[in-house]
């Protein structure tokens, strides 16, 4: 074996290279937590955790530089560590099986973070009672949606999500009969009467409501009750020319449209949307309190799950602790509104969650080995003197 | 050669992240959304006497108070949580909360006519009674009243503990006579908003029904 290998394998099995790692976890903790004052939850995730190198920018210049090692470069480090490791002094031995098994449920653990916050998808399904819905909706992210709805049993939809609208720049996609030009993309942006915002730049949209409403851009806002509303002026042009530029926008309560050769589309900036193959149904919501006080002691939802195909239709109940699992997706009691008459769920899609389950009862089982193996020895010990 | 080996470690570890999750223009055949519980509330909730042009949507659900930031957006922050709770009357419909409210109904009238209920609170006083009261006014397409005559115009009540301000303003919105009956209840550092608008002969009717309600509303 030449020096070289030598030395990147005693990196990568070093006790000392865990240490460090761990200790670097800590400052990362720490860190994330004083910033979560300024970032809130959301944005302390992304900037700390759900990224390979902290970015920081460097006072006055506009340039961000890494500025500290992220939870994924930390997490794939020790990951790798704990492997190099345990590949290297591994021995088929009785006496360190617990220790072993106890490793091999940590590597697991590690393995099930990294495979969650990559593949894991979280949204939420706000339902009225009575209402039936096919969807949730991401908590922050928005598409530029435009449907057809001609056909009267459904719509065609083409979804833009936020990061192209970023971008800019014109689309020409197949399912469109026309080309879209993102004019202008805002991330975060209040919308006025234009009668009531004197001095505010000319209208840059052209058809629709955006020509009488004016759009100041605002700051992006981290923090997780207050949110960002986007704002977007989008332009169609078909063969024969502009069909015009709209203002699209959350903050637009009714949607807008246009007719183009025989279909109308509807132009909306909405919450991302994820369909499903089958329906929720809110058919009632309960709050219980304990007797003669305001303490909750339970929320549930008794829902009406049915899919496309109607080979399942059944009711079910939805309570803290109790999520429905169905067709890889969970549906947590997340909250309530609407003086109780709307109920939220949360709707998690993680191909993986068994896997920690799984982890953990590793560990458990392998510490119970190694101690046992470690009493019994003891009292042959003691036996024996 | 250390500094060799870190480097090719980061590499080593950033390998199996590379992937970008789904952030690519989606293509897909949806099923139709259910039509909204009352559509028909929608022309009531647009303000009389706002200045979009006619038979333009409404933005927003219920327009900001007076001195919130944006006002007249649908980007204002709002105050958090359901401190307050209340009790609706049956013949009321909820519908569909939008962005700000806190609490939406329908009052339905006679011969199709739609009354809107809007439930919204804020933090802070929203620039004081007397702006509200104005801004209020101008939903019905009334001239702002001087601070004097404030007091004369309001009633005050008090139900379960709160100071409840209730407001009537009648005026004109598209042509057809048109009322407005609000509250301001003002509750630990929020103040919430209780707005009924419609048909002036709709409003009439449910003043009692309104009062009635306002009497419900008590702190969580």
């Amino acid at each position: 074996m030449s020096d070289f290998v030598r030395q990147i394998r005693d990196f990568f099995v070093s006790i000392r290279l865990t240490v460090v790692l761990l200790i670097m976890s800590i400052i990362l903790v720490f860190a994330a937590t004083l910033a979560q004052v300024e970032l809130g939850l959301w944005g302390v995730q992304q900037k700390y955790f759900h990224s390979f190198f902290v970015m920081q920018e460097i006072p006055h210049t506009g340039i961000t530089v890494p500025a500290f090692p992220g939870g994924y470069l930390i997490g794939g480090l020790l990951l790798i560590n704990l492997l190099a490791a345990h590949i290297y002094r591994f021995k088929l031995e009785w006496r360190k099986s617990g220790i072993q098994l106890t490793h091999t449920g940590l590597i697991l653990l590690l393995v099930g973070e990294l495979l969650t916050g990559l593949l894991a998808e979280e949204s939420l399904m706000r339902i009225d009672e009575g209402q039936t819905k096919h969807y949730s909706e991401s908590y922050r992210q928005y598409e530029l949606a435009l449907l057809d709805l001609t056909n009267p049993s459904y719509n065609e939809v083409v979804a833009i999500p936020e990061t192209v609208l970023a971008e800019t720049g014109t689309i020409q996609h197949p399912q469109l009969p026309f080309k879209v030009t993102i004019k202008d993309y805002f991330p975060n942006a209040s919308l006025q009467r234009r009668a009531q915002a004197p001095g505010t730049p000319a209208a840059r949209a052209t058809a629709g409501i955006g020509p009488s409403i004016a759009v100041l851009p605002l700051p992006l806002n981290a923090k997780e009750s207050e949110g960002n509303l986007p704002a977007t002026f989008v332009e169609l042009a078909g063969t024969e020319g502009s069909l015009g530029t709209w203002l699209a926008s959350p903050a637009l309560s009714q949607p807008q449209t246009v007719v183009y050769q025989g279909h109308t589309w509807e132009i909306t900036l909405r919450l991302r949307r994820y369909y499903q193959t089958h329906t929720v149904k809110l058919l009632n919501f309960t709050h219980e309190k304990y007797a003669g006080t305001d303490i909750p002691k339970n929320f549930a939802s008794r829902i009406q799950l049915t899919t496309d195909n109607q080979s399942e239709d059944r009711e079910v109940l939805i309570y803290m602790n109790n999520p429905l699992r169905y067709a890889g997706l969970t549906y947590y009691q997340a909250g309530f509104e609407n003086n109780d008459r709307t109920s939220i769920l949360q709707v998690v899609r993680n191909p993986n969650w068994i896997l920690p389950y799984i982890a953990c009862l590793m560990m458990g089982l392998g510490l119970l080995l190694q101690f046992g193996i470690h009493l019994v020895n003891f009292s042959r010990k003691r036996a024996a003197t | 050669m250390k500094l060799h080996l870190i480097s090719l470690s980061l590499g080593l570890a950033a390998l199996p992240f590379t992937g970008c999750r789904d952030q690519k223009i989606m293509a897909y055949r949806a099923p139709k959304d259910p039509a909204p519980v009352m559509a028909a509330a929608a022309p009531a909730q647009m303000a009389p006497g706002a200045t979009l042009p006619d038979g333009h949507p409404a933005i927003g659900g219920e327009a900001a108070p007076a001195s919130a930031p944006g006002a007249m957006t649908g980007n204002v922050p709002t105050a958090e949580g359901m401190a307050l709770l209340w009790t609706a009357p049956a013949h009321w419909t909820a519908k569909s909360l939008g962005s700000m409210r806190k609490g939406s109904y329908a009052v339905a009238g006679e011969a199709g006519a739609v009354g809107d209920l809007a439930i919204t609170a804020f933090p802070g006083d929203t620039g004081g009674l007397f702006a509200n009261v104005n801004r209020w006014r101008g939903q019905v397409g009334l001239g702002p009243i001087e601070a004097a005559q404030l007091e004369a115009s309001l009633k005050n009540i008090e139900a379960n503990g709160l100071k409840i301000t209730i407001v009537e303003a009648t005026g004109q919105a598209n042509g057809v006579p048109t009322t407005l009956l609000g509250a301001i209840v003002p509750h630990d550092g929020q103040t919430w908003f209780f707005k009924l608008i419609g048909p002036a002969a709709l409003v009439t009717r449910e003043q009692t029904a309104f009062r009635d309600f306002l009497s419900t509303i008590k702190p969580r």
